[in-house]
């Protein structure tokens, strides 16, 4: 069964097409890497997995339950579907313990007790156990970005999406949240990144999609894609990303 | 002048700041149970909500507060007699929610977008979004401009001499008129409400600074 299928996939702005009729299908346990230029579709197709934006046509399916646009259902499958945002976007009036309980508790009704041990050792997985009661603002864009990553696992989801999680990063600090990221993908956990780091996506991804103008133009193995890419706009997009200083 | 003559009139003055302080409270509280709601009005989606709260913002904010005043005391006679305390508070109020509305909903919306969409991609419903993340962050953000208002409001709160409610300006008029220190009269009104204005911002600024405290 799929984690995530997707079929025939349209989003518009205004006159403006993002996504032309996608196909998708994520196996439980599997980390898929989209590449491609800004503006191809790739957060938007993110944002559309999680409802954030609603689709103009198209079938998403999670867990194999076809998700309707209503509030219930989709309320529902953001509890399974756990986001990670280019910008964090950390609660800044909360410490980064609350922020890790707050779904769990608000949402799930978790007693707090419980959600605050589960939070300590999401804290502690992610390396910040040290900065419970800190408050966001007092910590590195690298720690801010562990911290989403842990409220997002607070929830218990099975899949993970993740929206350049890194490109607002300094490149210092980029390689640990990378590492966290690994070790959830070595974990099993179901994945979907935009990503325009290699490194990552050749050590974690089962796959690697290129995206080019709303539809995916190629995708296979890690290794196929970026060693014998068979369509030009590949070779050119990564020809570009690979001579970048910053990866 | 002799200096201690004028002094003995200060007592007179104390009843009348607390009336002072009485109709802004009021005003503020009515203005704040008017201003909240009409400020979600505004923001919402939903054209039977924001279309009144716009008319009200537009109709409030584009006409004087003597006016409502006297809509209020002298115009609404027929339909309810209001003593001039409550006519005052209530046209204060009315006034105060349309500047409160605009405060609130403009430090609402200031909050960056990708706040709702973490709490949402949670699994959080709208309100739960608003009222443990948007409103907390949103209200902080108001509170300098709303302590400006709550000072506007105070000073404000002298039209209600207009229709005979005994606060610090009409006191001063009226003992003006039997002792003939007009100035000095109006300058004891001046320094109670500078008090007055000086404690609210003292107020104001030891909230922001306790709500603030987690952010340094």
């Amino acid at each position: 069964m799929s984690m995530i299928k997707i079929r025939n996939l349209y989003k518009s702005f205004g006159d403006l097409e993002v996504l032309k009729g996608l196909d998708l299908d994520v196996d439980e346990g599997e980390v898929v890497v989209i590449i491609g230029a800004s503006g191809s579709g790739k957060s938007t197709l993110l944002r559309c997995i999680n409802f954030l934006e609603e689709s103009d046509s198209g079938e998403i399916w999670v867990e194999g339950k076809l998700v309707h646009h209503t509030g219930s259902d989709i309320n529902a499958v953001r509890q399974e579907v756990g986001m990670v945002f280019q910008h964090f976007n950390l609660f800044p009036h909360m410490t980064v313990l609350e922020n890790v309980i707050e779904g769990p508790v608000q949402v799930k009704k978790v007693p707090r007790k419980k959600a605050v041990s589960r939070a300590r050792e999401l804290l502690e997985k992610v390396g910040l156990s040290d900065k419970a009661k800190s408050y966001p603002a007092s910590l590195s864009g690298g720690q801010k970005q562990r911290v989403a990553i842990a409220r997002a696992l607070a929830m218990e989801p099975n899949v993970m999406l993740f929206d350049e999680p890194t490109s607002a990063l300094d490149p210092e600090l980029v390689g640990e949240v990378l590492l966290v990221m690994e070790e959830l993908a070595k974990e099993g956990m179901t994945m979907i990144v935009v990503t325009h780091e290699m490194w990552f996506a050749r050590e974690a991804a089962d796959r690697v999609i290129f995206m080019d103008e709303g539809v995916f133009l190629e995708s296979g193995t890690p290794d196929k894609i970026f060693t014998e890419p068979e369509e030009e706009r590949t070779k050119a997009f990564l020809s570009k990303i690979l001579a970048s200083p910053n990866t | 002048m002799d200096f201690s003559k004028i002094l003995t009139f200060v007592p007179y003055f104390l009843p009348a700041a607390w009336m002072t302080l009485k109709i802004t409270t009021m005003g503020i509280l009515i203005g704040l149970m008017i201003g909240f709601p009409i400020a979600f009005g505004r923001i919402s989606r939903r054209r039977f909500l924001s279309l009144p709260s716009k008319g009200y913002i537009a109709l409030i904010r584009g006409t004087p507060l003597l006016l409502q005043l006297f809509v209020v005391y002298y115009g609404l006679v027929r339909l309810v007699a209001l003593d001039p305390l409550p006519s005052a508070a209530l046209a204060l109020g009315v006034h105060n929610g349309a500047y409160i509305a605009e405060i609130i909903r403009g430090a609402i919306q200031s909050i960056n977008r990708g706040q709702m969409e973490a709490a949402r991609s949670l699994g959080m419903t709208h309100m739960q979004a608003m009222r443990r993340i948007i409103i907390p962050q949103a209200l902080l953000r108001a509170l300098p401009p709303l302590g400006n208002q709550f000072i506007i409001a105070l000073k404000d709160s002298s039209l209600a001499s207009t229709v005979t409610v005994r606060e610090l300006v009409l006191t001063s008029r009226q003992l003006a008129s039997s002792n003939f220190m007009m100035m000095e009269m109006l300058a004891i009104a001046a320094v109670f409400y500078l008090i007055l204005t000086g404690l609210l911002t003292l107020l104001v600024n030891h909230l922001e600074v306790r709500m603030s405290v987690s952010r340094a």
